[in-house]
């Protein structure tokens, strides 16, 4: 044709009826026809199954590899289903058949029967994804006209056994070489064939018509040599079935000449029989192989066979099929058909797949990958035209404001320059119309609503115009290079026509990870990509020197525009936090951070368990569960020390038998009494859930005090008052009683799931609910004095409790007396005192310097400041005291936060996940089997201080048959008390003296106290006497 | 009369030696190695543990016992136990290799933990992880003074790491109401301490919402106290201005 393959591939392009879009799932002219494959090879690993995921979206058609020793695998079936999914059409290659005759030593008809297994089980993969949705779509019908159903006449009524599995046609869903979907390889060895080459073959030299031999090489026939017959049965009657006398004995007998006997003249004989010509190198050549692929690749060419099957077998973009076009793009549980109008005329655009210059442009981005700048054909960047420019400051204005802060955007600036080396280019593929660099389209997010994007855009307008009104996620962009993607060379095009798949450049900061492109706002978004693997395996990222902090930062960004499955956060504990498929997964996103992302040293390690505090009503049974009040206790054989800490009886500290606990300041002006009361488990609940609304009462409450009136959003007053009427019904009984009016803060940070009472009857104190009827005209209640110090100890307090300095949850302090005896002074003033002496107390050192930086001139208000501004900020310390005296007067206990955990797991690996479960002390909470497949669904409760490396367990241990989700749900109060050492007869007999069964909460608290430097009551030796004795100098 | 021989003399191993010198007299008794520590901090409970004997010394490493009138004439008391607890809670000792490394590891990482505490990266306004703040440390060689609270050095590191990292005291939010006679004045003198100025507001008077850092407090609630006459007031809005929540990038 006199053209260069980049010409050729141009020309080819125009042609969408000649291109095969189609992906590898595992691990390429033909005929007079000439056809363009582009091919995306995607990794067979179950970690990168969202590799899978990006490619199958851009795909018509894929290739399933299958391993004809392992069969099917868990990732076999991985990907099986993500095709299914996708609505791809898969064609299978059963590779590596030659291990089947020299490494297992099968017969001829053995391995018959073993890739019939094989077959079958691929089969039984794509069968039950069948039922399954079947099923599904059945029981969706159900449940649309269940009235419909029970009012129908009694007789018609009549379960139907069926379960619509009939009425649906299944057939041309299954692999069948009669069908030609199937190829048997050896890749090694360079030979493949479909039954269609046999066929062909055969029907010369036997004389019976290929379409016979097509249907009958695969399957329970044998041939009657007498008779000149295929006859049914092969298996009953003991004869070789066709395909094994006709196939696979003569692939047998070549490998028997050329591997194993190394006959040279059967060799000569075979070689001639079959037509071939060989090298007279390769004949003499030491390895057997070398002359073995020599004769197989010209005998049964592997690409041949395979890219004859991808040419007849898989669609061509032109006939995608209107249901995988339907749901491409109705988007969540939303329906095609209640789509716009003209989203549901675009359905034919993409039927049509035409590259007409009118056709509305649409292309899907699938992935972002990196390529070196190096590697881009123009090798230096253009400079930007003027429009971009625009674009450029549009987009660092937005992001300024978002940041609020100019020194940031700026730095970001320089980073991108710096990091010129590195570009993104996003992988994509155009469904229709004809794309050119250069041109403006729509971004669509993919929450972008069409409906509404229609409507506030004007009629027929263009991504090309600029003044269009902003519609909530969407914006425009202009497309960079084009690039045919050439396994790693990237070659620029200046139109790439539909159907296609491209790369795209110019495109990183308008695409995160993935995107639908057009020049249409009647499009909607496409569906998200179906990930198989959700990313589970947290760790925390750090960089070996804590000056390379931004370049981690800009690194982790990198990463997580690259890699479609990893997510990357900061948590509120500042720790930056990665979140990936599996330790496979992890590997490879640490190695490109290392060494393309940030370049620098890092180290992961295992993320910060948050825990919390909390106390309990006391137990009324004892750790054997005996009844505790009959029991006497045991004098403690330990001595007990006086403990100083606590000071249980000092002067200032009061603690009586209920727990209410007594604190005087310092300077014995004030006396607060407080005691600590667990909340029920749903307040607490309902407390955590509304921290939104808690908030904003707070800042009512705030601007209310201040005297100016906030306006409120009549929503809010009246989800106030539903949040105060749920706390009243859940808040019941005697010790609760009017409790909820009483309430005088909430906390930590003013809206914790921590209630502090006002329970001093002689002060009457503006309720927290005030906003709810400040319009009646109440008698005006006023804050006493250092309201505001109360409120901030017991703040403090809620923040870090006594036990591991982790926040206080469910516990409702209720201060019961409150005395000051405090000279007059300037009241109003009491809000900033608090807080200086919580600063002071915080910065000595500061203060120190400060002292002296006090002018003279102004010792006259000092003395006053002096003598006034201790009290109140003893009154906090005193408050924070007495709250955490309170808490420890009290059962304590910790809480822990819990996944619930998805497992999905055959049957037969269901024993190996309850003992890794077990294990790690997590909890099943109900199992089922999934309704058509003979998948386990189990549904457990974990907690996360466990959960490190749990995924990686699993995997492992159930060799990869069951994958489990992590998602965080819930606090739990873990039972065991951390302080507990046996006291009780009964105890002591079970737990012996020291209690040496490990105490769960002990570990844990331990464990956060020593992270924090606190300190852990822990002996540095154990046993006094098993030392090493001897000095140091023998 | 005993010659002081290899084969005569005995070496005491696994023992620590609690002195105390009370009534002119110097009393001993003997522990065992890595438990006076502990029992003092009240982790060890078993007296046994702590004590290779009930009795008291002149001089352990002889095997010289104590006279009893000695002892009552001290302690008042010829309670053995009693007298070994005394001892043990306010004798000398020399504290042992590992007791002071358990010391020494703790205190560094409260230094850091307060670090990590108080400060925050000024780009992202996220606080550090103890892990980085602890690398951070060792980067610069900080060494622990034993007899500097945790707080003062933490001030300390803070002011060392700022040299090496992107650190920074994380801000106060605070509110000031400054009465409008003297409000230009007094905006004047405070520049210096205010680090940001995120709202100004000035009707009648002039309200500002500014963040400083937490050593400035104190100066600018004394300015402006002095200042206005008391007219002014001054609020906390936040103690620590830090992102809150979960951030994805």
């Amino acid at each position: 044709m006199g053209l260069t393959i980049l010409e050729k591939i141009k020309v080819l392009q125009k042609n969408p009826a000649n291109i095969r879009n189609l992906c590898i799932l595992a691990h390429v002219d033909h005929g007079e026809q000439e056809y363009l494959l582009n091919l995306i090879d995607s990794p067979g690993h179950v970690d990168f199954s969202s590799e899978v995921s990006t490619a199958v979206r851009l795909c018509d058609g894929a290739i399933v590899i299958v391993d004809a020793v392992e069969g099917v695998c868990p990732q076999t079936q991985a990907v099986l289903r993500q095709a299914w999914l996708e609505n791809i059409r898969p064609v299978l290659v059963i590779n590596k058949i030659d291990r089947l005759i020299l490494e297992l030593k099968l017969t001829s008809q053995e391995a018959y029967s073993h890739l019939q297994k094989i077959l079958g089980q691929v089969n039984a993969v794509t069968g039950s994804l069948f039922t399954s949705k079947v099923l599904e779509e059945r029981a969706e019908k159900d449940s649309e006209e269940p009235e419909r159903e029970a009012s129908g006449y009694g007789e018609e009524v009549v379960y139907d056994w069926s379960a619509g599995l009939e009425e649906v046609d299944d057939s041309n869903l299954y692999f069948s070489p009669d069908q030609g979907n199937v190829v048997f390889a050896s890749a090694i060895d360079g030979w493949g064939f479909s039954i269609q080459q046999f066929a062909e073959i055969y029907s010369q030299r036997m004389g019976i018509r290929p379409w016979v031999l097509l249907k009958t090489l695969w399957g329970d026939f044998y041939l009657n040599a007498k008779a000149k017959k295929i006859i049914k049965g092969a298996q009953a009657k003991g004869k070789k079935p066709l395909f094994v006398q006709l196939v696979l004995d003569n692939i047998w007998s070549l490998y028997d000449a050329v591997v194993t006997k190394r006959d040279k003249e059967k060799v000569d004989k075979v070689v001639t029989s079959l037509g071939v010509k060989i090298m007279a190198r390769d004949t003499r050549h030491s390895d057997p192989k070398v002359l073995l692929s020599a004769i197989c690749s010209q005998w049964l060419p592997v690409p041949q066979a395979v890219l004859s099957m991808v040419c007849e077998k898989l669609p061509s973009p032109l006939e995608m099929s209107a249901e995988r076009v339907e749901k491409l793009l109705s988007v969540g549980a939303r329906r095609f058909n209640s789509l716009p109008q003209q989203t549901q005329e675009l359905k034919q655009v993409f039927l049509q797949c035409s590259s007409e210059d009118n056709a509305p442009v649409i292309v899907f981005v699938s992935k972002m990958f990196v390529v070196d700048s190096k590697a881009l054909p123009h090798k230096r960047q253009r400079p930007l035209t003027h429009e971009e420019i625009a674009q450029r400051r549009e987009v660092a204005r937005q992001r300024h404001a978002e940041r609020m802060a100019s020194a940031l955007a700026v730095k970001e600036q320089s980073a991108e320059e710096e990091e010129e080396r590195e570009t993104f280019v996003a992988f994509a593929r155009v469904f229709s119309g004809v794309v050119r660099p250069g041109q403006r389209v729509f971004v669509l997010g993919p929450k972008y609503d069409p409906a509404l994007g229609l409507n506030t855009l004007p009629e027929g307008c263009s991504a090309q115009s600029d003044s269009l009104p902003d519609t909530p996620h969407m914006s425009r962009s202009t497309l960079g290079g084009l690039y045919l993607l050439m396994g790693r060379e990237l070659e620029e095009l200046e139109e790439v026509p539909a159907g296609n798949v491209l790369g795209i450049g110019g495109l990183e900061d308008f695409v995160l990870k993935s995107a639908t492109l057009s020049s249409s706002p009647a499009c909607p978004p496409f569906t998200p990509l179906n990930f198989e693997a959700t990313p589970i395996v947290r760790v925390a990222i750090e960089p070996k020197h804590p000056s390379e902090m931004p370049k981690l930062v800009r690194g982790m960004r990198l990463l997580n525009q690259a890699d479609p499955c990893a997510e990357v956060l900061i948590q509120e504990t500042g720790e930056h936090v990665l979140v990936t498929a599996g330790e496979v997964h992890l590997q490879r996103c640490l190695d490109d951070l290392r060494q393309r992302f940030a370049k620098i040293e890092i180290s992961a390690s295992k993320p910060i368990i948050p825990f919390r505090e909390t106390v309990v009503r006391p137990p009324k049974v004892d750790m054997v569960n005996e009844d505790l009040g009959k029991q006497h206790k045991v004098a403690i054989i330990h001595q007990v020390k006086e403990d100083s800490s606590l000071g249980r009886s000092s002067d200032t500290l009061h603690v009586d038998s209920v727990g209410l606990v007594t604190l005087t300041t310092p300077n014995r002006l004030a006396t607060v009494s407080i005691r600590a009361i667990p909340l029920p488990q749903e307040v607490m609940s309902l407390l955590e859930s509304s921290a939104e609304l808690i908030r904003t009462l707070e800042q009512v409450n705030m601007s209310l005090r201040e005297g100016r009136a906030l306006e409120v959003n009549p929503r809010t007053l009246e989800d106030i008052a539903a949040l105060k009427d749920r706390l009243e019904t859940l808040l019941q009984g005697h010790r609760w009683r009017n409790a909820v009016e009483r309430i005088w803060a909430f906390g930590p940070r003013r809206y914790g799931p921590n209630i502090l009472l006002n329970g001093v009857e002689s002060y009457q104190r503006p309720s927290v609910w005030q906003c709810l009827n400040h319009s009646a005209d109440k008698p005006h209640t006023t804050l006493r004095d250092l309201d505001n110090s109360i409120v901030s100890g017991f703040q403090l307090a809620t923040l870090a409790g006594p036990m591991c300095e982790e926040p206080l949850m469910g516990v409702c302090f209720s201060l019961e007396r409150w005395d000051v005896q405090t000279s007059a002074s300037a009241p109003h003033q009491d809000s900033v005192e608090e807080e200086e002496d919580a600063v002071s107390q915080d910065a000595p050192g500061d203060i120190e310097a400060q002292g002296e930086n006090a002018a003279v001139g102004q010792a006259k208000w000092r003395i006053e400041a002096d003598c006034y501004g201790p009290v109140s900020g003893q009154l906090i310390a005193a408050t924070k005291e007495a709250c955490r005296h309170a808490f420890q007067a009290q059962p304590q206990r910790l809480m822990a936060a819990m996944y619930t955990c998805e497992i999905m797991a055959t049957a037969e690996v269901l024993g190996r996940v309850y003992g890794v479960l077990g294990k790690r002390e997590g909890r099943v909470v109900h199992e089922e089997m999934k309704e058509g497949t003979d998948m386990f669904t189990i549904k457990a409760i974990l907690p996360v201080a466990e959960s490190f490396g749990f995924t990686d367990e699993i995997r492992k241990r159930t060799s990869g048959l069951a994958s489990p989700q992590l998602i965080f749900s819930h606090w739990e109060v873990i039972s065991s008390d951390p302080y507990w050492v046996p006291t009780t007869e009964e105890e002591y007999l079970h737990f012996g003296e020291k209690a040496d069964s490990a105490n769960q909460a002990l570990k844990y608290m331990n464990a956060v106290r020593r992270r924090k430097g606190l300190y852990v009551e822990e002996k540095t030796v154990e046993h006094a006497e098993k030392q090493r004795t001897l000095g140091k100098n023998k | 009369m005993s010659i002081f021989t290899p084969t005569n003399q005995i070496r005491l191993t696994n023992v620590a030696v609690v002195r105390m010198k009370k009534g002119g007299k110097r009393f001993e008794i003997a522990c065992y190695k890595n438990k006076v520590v502990s029992w003092r901090s009240g982790a060890e409970k078993d007296l046994d543990e702590v004590l290779q004997t009930h009795s008291v010394f002149v001089n352990v490493s002889k095997g010289q016992a104590a006279k009893k009138d000695d002892l009552t004439g001290a302690f008042g008391t010829d309670d053995l136990t009693e007298i070994c607890k005394q001892i043990l809670a306010n004798g000398e000792l020399q504290v042992s290799d590992k007791e002071r490394r358990t010391q020494l590891e703790t205190s560094f990482r409260d230094i850091a933990t307060i670090v990590a505490e108080k400060c925050v990266n000024p780009e992202t306004k996220r606080p550090y992880t103890v892990n980085l703040i602890e690398r951070a440390m060792k980067d610069i060689h900080y060494s622990i003074k034993a007899n500097k609270s945790t707080k003062q050095q933490a001030l300390e590191v803070i002011r060392q790491l700022k040299e090496t990292m992107e650190i920074q005291r994380a801000h106060m939010r605070l509110r000031l109401m400054l009465p409008a006679k003297d409000a230009k004045r007094l905006k004047e003198k405070l520049k210096p301490l205010l680090q940001i100025v995120e709202s100004e507001d000035f009707d009648e008077d002039l309200e500002m919402v500014v963040l400083v850092d937490p050593g400035c407090y104190r100066e600018i609630d004394e300015l402006i106290r002095c200042e206005t006459k008391g007219r002014g007031s001054l609020e906390v809005l936040s103690l620590k201005d830090v992102e809150e929540g979960e951030e994805k990038l």
